[in-house]
């Protein structure tokens, strides 16, 4: 048989796909770091540059759900280009999204310029920290077809759980203690919340991935430790 | 599961000392759309060409295995192979009308089975041409030339002169691979409706056509059946690496 690639167009078209891909996965981290360290830091440039940046960030995830289109008007994919493409798609939904709550938490940091914080930030940078490593997770699994990595990555969401419930509960009784602190308390579980979500975003990006490589659907649930109901 | 219209074991074929298909199984279920696909020369037409006997017409193509229809073997001896031929119908690549009219066309089938009534005639040409939806556009034209027909509308003709014996199993190679999108879009309809009546069983190059239209697909590679499942699996989560590699165009 000759070797002539007949894909080559087709690979390539993929593979820019791929590539924007990654670029909005590296956006909607860096709107999450930023936002919290605008948080921890006081850092209004910060918090501004993640409002300014979702633009960016929209419009990129626009770019490949119109790529994804353009992909299978042109090609028909079939088997595993069809579900590379459709995870594709799915995944810069989701990734859209993380990006949105790095502004929702860039929002609520600018309640606190020039208030003292209530109490030093620990476990929210350990939230941020653990989405970011998730997302880079996702992102490797993506890459390397890697299911393990997919995996360990759904495994990673019930730390994330255990922190905003104890950061839920350390707020409530730092506001029943003392009602003043009620305000920036609320502001804070929001933050908590909104990380706790961006996990469960990055959960479905894995899920993605699993599909992808095995054209299986799978619950990201299978992976995480069981609960007790 | 619906009723297995054909069931096919341990089916080998050679043409002379080469073997053109290795130890085929598969079951075709009835009222279905079978589509069989895979790179030239793979062995797909000589299969399907098995199911009515047409490789007879080959010298020195020898075949062993079992083809079950309704669960009596077509190469039994003593079978009838005209009344096989009448239950198992085909259509080839290209359109090939008989060079007489639209009328004759049709009703050369039925008068071959000895079918001389007129009225009788007239109701089958109707009804086929309806069937193989051409009627509404030649039936004020019935006796003009078969050739005069577009090429779309030929392959119509051959399909309508396929269905006017009433056969069981509608065989078609690549029925659209000499047509142009409209017709073909036609022809596509056209089988799922087919479907509901004969069971279809289609050798397709166009693979899309193959996920719009079967129920069911069988992959050929090399004279072997690799895969055969619903269509659905097929085309997003295929099981065997070659059939993947073959449908994405890796190669083929």
């Amino acid at each position: 048989m000759t070797e002539l690639n007949v894909r080559k167009t087709q690979d390539e078209a993929l593979d820019r796909i791929r590539e924007q891909l990654l670029k909005l996965g590296n956006l909607a981290q860096d709107a999450i770091r930023k936002a919290v360290w605008a948080l921890e830091k006081q850092d209004e440039t910060l918090s501004r540059e993640v409002l300014e940046g979702d633009d960016v960030l929209d419009a990129l995830a626009s770019e490949i759900e119109e790529g994804c289109l353009l992909f299978t008007a042109r090609f028909q994919p079939v088997a595993q280009d069809l579900r590379t493409i459709s995870a594709i798609n799915r995944m810069a939904i989701d990734l859209e999204r993380i990006g949105d709550l790095g502004v929702s938490i860039a929002k609520i940091t600018r309640f606190f310029f020039g208030k003292t914080l209530i109490k030093p930030l620990i476990d929210i940078p350990r939230m941020a920290a653990i989405v970011e490593e998730m997302i880079d997770g996702t992102l490797r699994a993506f890459i390397n077809r890697d299911v393990e990595e997919a995996k360990r990555v759904c495994a990673m969401d019930d730390m994330l759980d255990d922190l905003d419930r104890q950061i839920f509960n350390e707020l409530l009784l730092l506001m029943i203690e003392n009602p003043r602190v009620i305000e920036q308390a609320t502001q804070l579980v929001l933050v908590s919340r909104a990380l706790e979500r961006a996990g469960d975003h990055t959960t479905n990006l894995a899920e993605k991935t699993i599909y992808m490589v095995t054209g299986k659907h799978v619950k990201a649930s299978d992976f995480r430790r069981k609960r007790e109901e | 599961m619906s009723r297995m219209k054909f069931q096919i074991s341990n089916l080998n074929l050679y043409y002379g000392p080469t073997q053109a298909l290795k130890d085929v199984s598969i079951d075709l279920p009835e009222s279905s759309v079978t589509a069989f696909i895979g790179p030239s020369g793979c062995g797909k037409s000589t299969f399907l060409r098995c199911l009515n006997r047409m490789n007879d017409f080959i010298p020195r193509c020898r075949v062993d295995g079992r083809v079950l229809l309704d669960g009596t073997d077509i190469y039994a001896p003593g079978t009838d192979v005209i009344s096989l031929r009448r239950r198992v119908g085909m259509v080839f690549q290209k359109p090939n009308p008989f060079p007489t009219s639209i009328f004759d066309n049709v009703a050369y089938g039925p008068r071959l089975h000895g079918v001389t009534d007129r009225s009788t005639l007239e109701g089958i040409v109707r009804q086929s041409l309806e069937g193989a939806a051409l009627w509404d556009e030649v039936r004020d034209k019935l006796s003009s030339p078969a050739l005069s027909l577009s090429g779309g509308q030929q392959q119509r003709l051959c399909i309508a002169r396929a269905i006017a014996v009433q056969p069981e199993v509608l065989l078609m190679d690549e029925p659209t691979s000499a047509l142009d999108p409209m017709s073909t879009a036609r022809i596509e309809e056209l089988v799922r409706e087919l479907k509901t009546k004969y069971t279809v069983i289609i050798v397709t190059h166009n693979m899309q056509q193959a996920a719009r239209i079967s129920d069911l697909t069988a992959f050929f590679l090399l004279g072997e059946m690799v895969e055969a499942g619903p269509t659905q699996d097929i085309f997003t989560s295929p099981a065997d690496r070659r059939t993947e590699d073959y449908i994405t165009g890796r190669f083929g």
